[in-house]
């Protein structure tokens, strides 16, 4: 038990453990810091403290609290705001059972059941709407995330230092526009009376119609995702790849190996965590392609083609009336069907022997 | 819950093409020069174009022959002082100046609150207040649901409620911990409560005093964020006079392009009294004083922004 561990022991997978850890010390003791190290050594032990360990004294609670106070009091704002926006509209979304009406005091809706859930699948604009999103999280995950990989791969062949922190400040930029901008930029370049449509017109071609056509919109939106986010996603596949030893390379090429088998067997397994890694949160976050894009340019491509699930949530209730139920029902669908993927995403992953978005405890 | 990736050991090395490496033949050499440059190319010149036509006279647009110019016969400043000399644009961008200043604040002293509060583990409570927090990283709470409770506490068409609903991330709070428990030596925190010092005094006089840099950077990605409110302003605030600068471009530049014309009236409101600059030009001049702020805080974050990306783990 005096073990002192590391300070780079301290994972969450070490702190998840059950929070009793206080030590009998008294609470003016100069060292907290060494208890807290203790406490780890302790937890790290898998939850076997129950019976091989010494039983322990515990602090009475008024101790602890007049110790710890002061950490508790700068947790409490942070809590605080969780509680509001995060827990109450998470227990709000009971609403989805409930044949609810925003005109009567919350407790007398009457709970239903499932009743809405059924209509939501029944419901042609919310299949309509869910399609369409995993059509765009699927092509996000096809096209735009192995880009970013092949522009590392790029990037980091640049000998030359000034032209890759060059190019790498000129395609992180767009990262930080909003989607607005981003919208309005491409409809200066690509719409019907764009740049490039004016130079099209002025060699005797038809104007472009890429903006408000709905069969491209796919395409659209695949430029959009790639001009904004690609040079971003780059970043850590760049971090990635500087973390190969160059040595690797070195034994390969000694033993013969050309550049395409050195890329085949060193860098793509080298930055496979990485890309597992990233792999999941995009599963996770497989039903929230993002709201912005889709309601921008809900008007010029038509709503059917630009409707995923979080603006048909938006004009089914916040902008129609009686949609409260089937709306929360929609969220509360995408809520738990997100967190089971990455529950699940992260599962595999572990059976990969990968490490994963989190650590078991 | 945090990634687990470690590459801290990514250094920046001195770039010499190490000699088993054979030089690239001079077609793959040509081609990958040309993919970086059609890339760069495609994200710079759309941004020039905007910021050329919003520099250019109404002679130079109309020798152009468009609403866009990529090289302005001759340059005027007329669209910016229409815009900035106090009509609808000039209020947007003062309220959302305010709003990322304020908002920004807020987020800063929450983050730094709890991820001093939760960097020491032991301490009561502290595992379960930490799988509160990290919960959140896991559901999303539905819109409605969210609006609800902004309805609720009277939040509606007022500032905050384009502060307070997103004014913690937990990712954010994930780098600060882990940067404060793992580059503040807890010897120095000991040392100092040896000397009597209160938890109140060592976060100020020495954690926060030690982590200017990763503040900077946190800081700065709030306040992009909140620059960039577009969704919530729509969602919570429909009804406010005056509003965040991207629902301003939204109702100026794109609802009015549509095939139907629609929210012209809005449109024209916004640009009503401002008769002595083209239209194109006051629009674009609308859309550089929205990116010239990140432009300025770019530099800044830039610099730092790869740690504290991995360090975050990628954020989705």
């Amino acid at each position: 038990m005096m073990l002192r561990s590391s300070r780079a022991a301290s994972t969450l997978e070490a702190e998840a453990a059950p929070g009793d850890d206080a030590r009998p010390d008294a609470s003016r003791s100069p060292s907290s810091r060494t208890r807290t190290r203790r406490a780890k050594a302790g937890s790290t032990a898998h939850g076997s403290e129950g019976a091989g360990t010494i039983p322990r004294r515990r602090i009475p609670l008024r101790g602890r609290l007049r110790r710890d106070w002061p950490l508790l009091l700068l947790v409490l704002p942070a809590l605080l705001q969780l509680a509001f926006f995060f827990y109450l509209p998470s227990a709000f979304s009971v609403i989805a059972f409930m044949d609810y009406s925003p005109y009567r005091p919350f407790w007398e809706n009457p709970i239903i059941g499932f009743t809405y859930f059924q209509m939501l699948f029944q419901d042609p604009y919310f299949v309509g709407a869910l399609i369409n999103t995993l059509q765009f999280a699927g092509a996000q995950l096809l096209f735009v995330f192995p880009f970013s990989i092949m522009l590392a791969l790029v990037v980091h062949g640049i000998m030359s230092t000034v032209l890759r922190s060059t190019f790498q400040s000129i395609v992180y930029l767009p990262y930080f526009f909003s989607w607005v901008l981003v919208v309005t930029i491409f409809l200066q370049v690509l719409g019907q009376d764009g740049l490039l449509s004016r130079w099209l017109v002025g060699i005797g071609a038809e104007r472009l119609q890429i903006m408000n056509d709905p069969d491209t919109f796919m395409i659209l939106a695949w430029m959009q995702w790639t001009w904004k986010d690609a040079g971003w996603g780059m970043i850590i596949f760049l971090a990635a790849l500087a973390a190969i030893n160059p040595s690797l390379y070195e034994a390969a090429a000694a033993d013969g190996a050309n550049r395409w088998q050195r890329l085949w067997h060193i860098t793509l397994p080298g930055i496979r965590p990485v890309i597992v890694l990233l792999l999941i949160l995009q599963l996770g976050g497989i039903l929230t392609v993002g709201f912005e894009q889709y309601q921008l340019q809900r008007q010029a491509v038509g709503w059917g083609t630009a409707e995923v699930l979080d603006t048909f949530v938006y004009y089914r209730t916040i902008l129609a009336s009686n949609g409260e139920s089937i709306g929360t029902a929609a969220g509360l669908f995408k809520g738990v069907i997100g967190l089971l993927l990455i529950l699940a995403a992260n599962n595999v992953a572990h059976r990969l022997g990968e490490q994963g978005v989190y650590q078991r405890s | 819950m945090t990634a687990q990736i470690q590459l801290f050991g990514a250094k920046k090395r001195a770039r010499v093409r190490p000699v088993w490496d054979e030089e690239p033949s001079i077609p793959t050499k040509i081609l990958k020069g040309l993919f970086l440059a059609v890339y760069a190319g495609a994200i710079l010149v759309p941004i020039w174009a905007v910021v050329a036509t919003s520099l250019a006279s109404e002679e130079a647009l109309t020798r152009a022959g468009g609403d866009l110019v990529l090289l302005p016969s001759d340059i005027s400043l007329q669209a910016y002082r229409e815009i900035l000399s106090g009509g609808a644009v000039t209020a947007s961008l003062l309220f959302t100046m305010l709003l990322t200043a304020i908002g920004t604040a807020v987020s800063l002293v929450l983050t730094v609150g709890a991820a001093y509060g939760l960097s020491r583990p032991g301490t009561l409570w502290h595992s379960k207040i930490l799988t509160a927090v990290l919960v959140t990283l896991l559901f999303a709470p539905g819109m409605y649901p969210s609006y609800l409770v902004v309805q609720k506490l009277g939040l509606l068409n007022n500032m905050w409620a384009l502060i307070l609903p997103v004014c913690f991330s937990a990712w954010n709070l994930i780098v600060l911990r882990t940067f404060f428990m793992t580059s503040i030596p807890g010897d120095l925190i000991d040392a100092a409560k040896i000397d009597g010092a209160g938890e109140f005094t060592i976060l100020f006089r020495i954690v926060l005093a030690m982590s200017k840099a990763i503040l900077a950077v946190i800081g700065l990605f709030y306040a992009v964020g909140y620059w960039n409110t577009y969704f919530l302003g729509v969602l919570y605030t429909p009804g406010m006079d005056v509003k965040p600068i991207q629902v301003l471009i939204q109702q100026w530049l794109l609802a009015s392009s549509g095939p139907t014309g629609q929210d012209a009236a809005a449109a024209a409101a916004i640009s009503s009294g401002m008769e002595n600059a083209p239209a194109a030009s006051l629009k674009m001049a609308a859309v550089v004083c929205t990116i010239i702020p990140i432009v300025i805080m770019y530099p800044f974050i830039q610099r730092h922004f790869t740690k504290a990306v991995i360090t975050g783990a990628v954020k989705g």
